[in-house]
């Protein structure tokens, strides 16, 4: 689905990411983790289209999409969200979704003022959809409320919601759990493994939560120091001593 | 006195149009202009000309609108590249930049002895007559305006350029474009600039290049946060505040003895300073703005 080989990337003389290979599979739930500047993030940045690599290359969907910017990839069904939620402030939760939808036709000058009646009728289909998600998300009380007052939590699952108005094929996800609360991480890793049980939907999790996302994943790639250091089922990542040093700093 | 108060009036409707450019602009897009004086400058100047050289009125003042609207495309196209604070910079410059042609290309613009005789809308009626016309003509410009850009904003468009102004790294993210919205937005704006230029220009009947400094664009500025940025009704209200206050404190003289006529041009530009300030401290959101968080 998603597959990223001979990624490299430089910030002047420093290697932040170093000849990686990853690979998320069709209906894969694929995790990413390291320590602070183990290159996961830039990682992830090169394989949304948010930066170049200096090598590699980057395929979605049996499409090379290296020189592709994000806007394009995300038309292709490539989902993202950030690890500092970037909700649209002073829209509302529901707003936050129909902005979000794709290949709209009432975002135009024209169909504003001259096929009025055409774009009701899309918003009135879309905010349908947009109420599905949002009650699948939980979020379907605070629909009228200002994106911009919402939690931390609540931010994550709003912006998982924005990325479900696209159909994506795969979602990449910046730290889902990062300052969320425990009920809320249980219910945020509820709905991911739910979406890719019964819709199929690929995911990549960047994430520190290492308890979490190891009874997420179904498969973990760890990093340090630019390079995959270990892959595989999560049980078998989690043991592996290698792992231990890099990530506990050697203490275990 | 009438007469008095149909051009205050007139003047307050002409910003009103520079207000609601700029607030679609700022309020709704969050493109930072410091230079909308410019657009006015060019719809003025456009229709003056054209008007002059046996155009009618009316396909000057359409010209006006378009000259202005395609002055902004290529700062647009440029400029929205940039983030907030290049962009204000570029616009600056650039309507600087535009005052000092107007008042060097003389063959063109009458330089620094400026562009007389300019003919007024509605030349066929009494003096009164036409003071209370072209103040019907304009109130009929903005209301027209203000309807088309409230259809505008309350639509899923304007729900995007919002969704822009708020955070443009994730609309990229969702695969749509934040420039060319911009772009639309910063023209539509300049559009109604160049209108109000066009207004102006048959009202006032001569135009020079000092009418045209950075302060009338600071002027609408201040309409506009006065109002409450983002809100219609707010850049409505605020113009005529604004001219309220620039006017109103004419008549400080009296209650003000021992202060000269030209101190007293700095005790106006006084009194709306200390007015900003308590808007700022006392209602940041503006009059009619929603409260942020």
């Amino acid at each position: 689905m998603l597959s990223l080989s001979g990624i490299s990337k430089h910030y002047g003389g420093l290697r932040v990411v170093d000849d990686v290979a990853l690979e998320v599979p069709e209906r894969g739930l694929v995790g990413l983790v390291g320590t602070n500047g183990a290159g996961k993030s830039t990682l992830f940045a090169i394989a949304c289209g948010q930066i170049e690599a200096d090598a590699g290359s980057v395929s979605f969907g049996g499409v090379d999409v290296t020189r592709m910017p994000a806007r394009r990839r995300a038309r292709l069904g490539l989902g993202r969200t950030f690890q500092v939620p970037r909700e649209f402030a002073s829209l509302t939760v529901l707003e936050n979704l129909l902005a979000a939808a794709p290949r709209r036709h009432g975002e135009s000058l024209w169909s504003v003022y001259a096929q009025w009646p055409r774009t009701v009728r899309e918003e009135r289909r879309l905010r349908d959809e947009a109420q599905r998600w949002l009650r699948f998300l939980n979020l379907q009380g605070v629909a009228d409320s200002p994106a911009g007052g919402l939690s931390g939590g609540q931010k994550k699952l709003l912006e998982l919601g924005r990325v479900l108005m696209l159909s994506p094929k795969a979602i990449l996800l910046d730290e889902p759990f990062a300052g969320v609360n425990p009920v809320l991480i249980a219910q945020i890793a509820d709905r991911i493994r739910e979406l890719n049980r019964e819709r199929g939907m690929a995911f990549l999790v960047i994430e520190h939560h290492l308890e979490a996302l190891g009874e997420l994943a179904d498969r973990l790639y760890v990093m340090d120091q630019g390079r995959v250091i270990a892959q595989g089922g999560p049980a078998a990542v989690l043991a592996d001593p290698r792992v231990h040093e890099a990530y506990m700093g050697g203490v275990v | 006195m009438a007469s008095y108060f149909v051009a205050v009036a007139t003047i307050s409707l002409i910003y009103m149009l520079l207000a609601m450019g700029l607030n679609l602009q700022y309020g709704h897009t969050g493109l930072i202009n410091f230079g909308h004086v410019a657009f006015f400058a060019a719809g003025a100047y456009a229709s003056a000309l054209l008007s002059l050289a046996g155009w009618p009125l009316p396909a000057s003042f359409l010209a006006a609108m378009i000259v202005a609207a395609l002055l902004a495309w290529p700062i647009g196209l440029l400029a929205l590249r940039l983030a907030d604070d290049y962009l204000a910079i570029v616009t600056l410059g650039f309507s600087e930049t535009l005052r000092i042609v107007l008042q060097e290309e003389g063959w063109l613009t009458g330089g620094v002895q400026g562009l007389p005789g300019i003919p007024g809308l509605f030349a066929g009626l009494g003096p009164d007559a036409r003071g209370l016309a072209t103040l019907g003509a304009l109130a009929l410009c903005n209301a027209v305006a203000f309807l088309l850009l409230r259809h505008l904003v309350r639509s899923p468009y304007g729900r995007l350029i919002r969704a822009i102004r708020d955070d443009q790294t994730a609309v990229q993210a969702l695969g749509k474009s934040a420039a060319r919205p911009k772009t639309r937005m910063f023209m539509l704006g300049a559009m109604l600039a160049g209108l109000a230029g066009a207004f102006y220009a048959h009202f006032i009947a001569f135009l020079s290049p000092e009418q045209f400094v950075p302060l009338v664009t600071f002027y609408v500025w201040i309409a506009v946060i006065i109002g409450g940025a983002g809100s219609m009704a707010g850049a409505a209200a605020g113009s005529v505040l604004l001219l309220a206050f620039l006017e109103g404190s004419r008549f400080l003289r009296d209650a003000l003895p021992g202060v000269s006529e030209i101190q007293m041009a700095s005790v106006r530009l006084a009194v709306v300073g200390l007015a900003l300030i308590l808007c700022m401290l006392y209602r940041p959101q503006g009059l009619f703005g929603r409260r942020k968080g």
